[in-house]
């Protein structure tokens, strides 16, 4: 692909994706009989409000901030062997990097947004950075380690390859990726920045435009964060008869499906119980699973007979 | 292959700035002012002791990555190597909730 149609084609995924979550959630959450919606609160389009205090730069800048977050992870998303807009050979990296684009953007919103709900929803949005960043990092080693490399087509080629779903060798590291996940997109049970209690934070604080920009960014972190679930743990674009984009589609919606589900199962979560959770339990599991995935590829799992082009050394 | 690649990340961000900027200009709602009182106050969070130890953390979160890329070529010499770094990290979460590091204050 060129430069140019690469460029299109990120935006018209993360636009098609995004809008999909976007209207599919509120029903996901109602079958689930959710009554707090957290970012997927619908946008109310005949008020637009602009907090008389507003800083007009960060105010008006944040949302371009963390759709550009989700843009630039779309890119190193595969759609197929040669379906994807940029294979980025740090992959992963950049992945975990720029997704967090979202995180600088709330908290320069809400700063500037200048309410009490947004400047809390800024407080708020940084100590969960401090929870989910590390243990999602070690969720993220598991699938590396098995497949030398951190290109994602890499990683689903591997997973072909060695016929092996990393799902199945990796499951608590899976489970890790679901719950630092869930943190990460700030969905229920983690959703104390988005909070009906703060007004929403900045949703609360913006309307008309920014309000679009936020709630597609936000949608799109939701879709983003499960497509990434489906490259490491399921196989990604790869399986029969169906074409490799539909394949990664049905996987993306089934590990949103049982994001949603799961975060649904347990009451909501402060940011203290956040951090006590992920850095009493979270980090230390995460860094067993490290260990576990080691000696499971020392013992021959995963390691199937494939090229390893610009990965290994 | 590193220009192509990040020529596309820049393109994308230039048109995602571009496609911001051209809907702010075609649809402009009436604006409602919130009244507002102004919140640049000193809050008191919590978690400044967590936020330092975060920081180390990241770090060798990090530093895992090259790592974890090279292992299965290397094997059993690189998995010690990381079995004591991981036993270091363990004995560093277990100081920092010894010393009472893992609170909300």
């Amino acid at each position: 692909m060129g430069i140019v149609w690469a460029s299109i084609a990120t935006l018209g995924v993360l636009l098609a994706g995004g809008l999909l979550t976007w209207w599919l959630e509120p029903r996901l959450l109602k079958a689930f009989g959710s009554t707090e919606p957290g970012p997927a609160a619908p946008l109310d389009i005949r008020k637009n409000p602009r907090p008389s205090q507003a800083d007009p730069l960060t105010y008006y800048g944040a949302p371009i901030i963390a759709l550009f977050g989700v843009v630039w992870a779309t890119v190193c998303l595969p759609w197929g062997p040669a379906l994807i807009p940029a294979d980025v050979n740090i992959g992963l990296f950049y992945f975990i990097v720029v997704v967090d684009f979202v995180v600088l953007a709330v908290a320069l919103g809400g700063w500037g947004g200048n309410t009490p709900g947004s400047v809390e929803a800024c407080y708020r949005i940084v100590a969960q950075l401090a929870a989910y960043v590390v243990p999602l990092g070690l969720a993220i080693i598991g699938p590396i380690m098995m497949a030398r490399s951190l290109s994602t087509v890499h990683i689903v080629e591997a997973q072909r390859d060695a016929h092996l779903w990393y799902i199945a060798p990796q499951l608590p590291g899976f489970v890790l990726y679901l719950v630092t996940g869930l943190m990460q997109v700030y969905r229920a049970p983690f959703l104390e920045p988005f909070a009906a209690c703060i007004d929403r934070g900045v949703l609360g604080a913006c309307g008309g435009w920014p309000g679009v920009l936020w709630r597609l960014a936000l949608a799109g972190l939701l879709f983003v964060v499960a497509a990434m679930g489906a490259v490491l743990f399921l196989g990604g674009y790869a399986g029969p008869w169906l074409p490799g984009w539909l394949w990664m589609l049905i996987k993306t919606l089934a590990v949103m499906v049982l994001m949603l589900w799961l975060g649904h199962r347990v009451r909501l979560r402060g940011t203290a119980d956040m951090l006590a959770l992920a850095w009493k339990f979270l980090i230390p599991v995460g860094l067993a699973n490290v260990l576990l995935v080691g000696i499971l590829i020392l013992l021959g799992v995963g390691q199937g007979p494939f090229p390893l082009v610009g990965s290994a050394p | 292959m590193i220009v192509p690649t990040y020529a596309v990340v820049a393109l994308a961000g230039l048109m995602t700035f571009g496609f911001a900027l051209l809907g702010a200009a075609l649809w402009r709602p009436r604006v409602q002012t919130l009244e507002v009182p102004d919140s640049w106050k000193q809050y008191h969070f919590g978690f400044a002791t967590y936020a330092l130890i975060f920081l180390a953390f990241d770090m060798e979160m990090i530093f895992m990555y090259p790592w974890a890329v090279v292992f299965a070529g290397i094997g059993v010499k690189a998995f010690l190597d990381m079995l004591v770094f991981i036993a270091l990290l363990g004995g560093g979460i277990a100081y920092a909730w010894g010393m009472g590091g893992l609170k909300w204050e």
